[in-house]
């Protein structure tokens, strides 16, 4: 049962910083993280743009800050569980908090700090495909080779989809590609060489049903979304690369103070459940700005804060980090 | 603030944006897509997919009609409705709504 002084939850900008600054501290913590990689939202959503707003970096592509994020924090040497989430929260009579996540670990900790953006993601739901028990359904993508002797069928229109249909093109005995759009939202180079593929495009087309038996699916019906007319494909393995949809949660289920989407805290980033803390964009407080710079301050405050209540007697400042860490030369900044 | 989908959207349908759209704030009217200005996050990810050019940031002063108008799918009873929508925190599995904002339906009819 891993145990910590802080575990924090959601390895975005604001978890990674806050991860460091367990380090500053000399608090051993836990890093969990519902998606399968570090970098949060913007290594999920935005990883090619370019942030202009990030103190000392006038332009930095979200890949990069990631990156560099992801050097520092692993300094504090964070144990790190990713594709999990944290389902439940509770108080233990000495004092110190356990939380439970759905690939059932359990975490004893002193203090939890919520650094969940807007919340865990979840697949996109697909009707279905998600109601088919049987085998062949694979969410999550395995190497090229093992999908030489399958029929696959993938749905969605985004870089997933279209990436992984071009991956398995030339090594499936056939990929289908299954898009409800008349047009893919996937980078253009990566469309073009689809274009150029072997693999079978539908538009404007939606799996309707998955047919099977013991084996597993055998056959999907794709339906054209205007005009209704359907046809029946040989398929072995289905892959829905639809993305991800994010929602708070089992977290709202905490007690916490919770005003829409977001978790209310005080000037220390408490939140008024016993050494429960949160910080970055899941925050609210009046006069809140909601961008990443305002959280990479509030994890400071939060690690800071919490350092303190956790060792009676230490001060919430940390002292100057260039006093105190030997250069390191890592990422981006150096 | 939120972002807002303007009149280029009336008839397109497209639905690229609802498939981008992070937290499923994006709304089927009959002929229409509207973002709910609570549920939005601002991320923009549905400017850039949409094949009109009908998506805008919060902070474009361009259109305030449709700011508004996104706003009343969601807080005004729509034609032919008691209640308002509100925020049922999910486009996807709320389904489409069938009915526009009369500003949109005004719009359908005239064209």
């Amino acid at each position: 049962m891993p145990t910590a002084d802080i575990l924090i939850i959601g390895a975005g900008p604001a978890g990674l910083f806050a991860a460091y600054y367990t380090g500053v501290r000399g608090l051993r913590c836990i890093l969990v993280d519902s998606l399968p990689h570090l970098g949060g939202q913007v290594a999920a959503l935005y990883p090619e743009k370019f942030v202009y707003d990030v103190a000392g970096f006038p332009a930095v592509r979200g890949r990069e800050l990631i990156k560099g994020l992801t050097a520092q924090a692993l300094s504090a040497d964070p144990e790190i569980l990713l594709g999990e989430e944290c389902s439940t929260l509770e108080e233990r009579p000495d004092g110190t908090l356990r939380v439970t996540t759905t690939a059932g670990t359990e975490v004893t900790c002193g203090a939890v700090l919520i650094t969940g953006g807007i919340g865990r993601f979840v697949p996109r739901p697909l009707p279905a495909v998600d109601v088919y028990v049987g085998e062949g359904i694979h969410r999550v993508v395995g190497p090229a080779e093992d999908y030489a002797s399958h029929d696959v069928v993938i749905v969605g229109g985004g870089d997933s989809a279209v990436d992984w249909a071009n991956m398995l093109a030339e090594t499936a005995r056939s990929v289908t590609l299954v898009h409800r759009r008349a047009a893919f939202t996937a980078h253009e180079s990566s469309v073009a060489q689809l274009h150029e593929s072997s693999v079978r495009i539908v538009m404007e087309s939606e799996v309707a049903d998955l047919i099977g038996g013991n084996e597993g699916v055998t056959h999907a019906e794709i339906t054209h979304v205007k005009s209704g007319e359907s046809h029946i494909v040989p398929v072995s393995v289905v892959i829905p690369a639809l993305g991800h949809i994010a929602s708070l949660g089992p977290l709202t289920n905490w007690g916490l103070s919770i005003k829409g989407r977001q978790i209310e805290v005080g000037t220390d980033m408490s939140t008024g459940r016993s050494m429960v803390y949160a910080a970055g964009d899941i925050t609210d407080y009046p006069g809140k700005v909601r961008l990443m710079v305002v959280g990479f301050g509030e994890a400071a405050t939060a690690v800071n804060n919490i350092a303190a209540r956790l060792r009676p007697g230490e001060a919430v400042f940390p002292g100057h980090s260039s006093e105190l860490m030997r250069p390191v030369a890592v990422g981006i900044g150096v | 603030m939120a972002y807002v989908i303007t009149g280029e959207c009336v008839g397109e349908m497209d639905g690229s944006c609802v498939d981008v759209c992070p937290v499923d704030c994006i709304y089927e009217g009959l002929e229409k897509r509207y973002i709910n200005p609570n549920e939005c996050i601002d991320c923009g990810a549905c400017v850039t997919v949409c094949p009109v050019s009908a998506i805008f940031g919060p902070n474009d002063p361009q259109q305030p009609i449709w700011v508004d108008d996104n706003r009343a799918f969601f807080e005004l009873p729509l034609p032919t409705r008691s209640e308002p929508i509100g925020d049922p925190g999910g486009g996807s599995s709320y389904g489409p709504v069938g009915v526009d904002t009369p500003l949109v339906a005004e719009q359908v009819a005239g064209a």
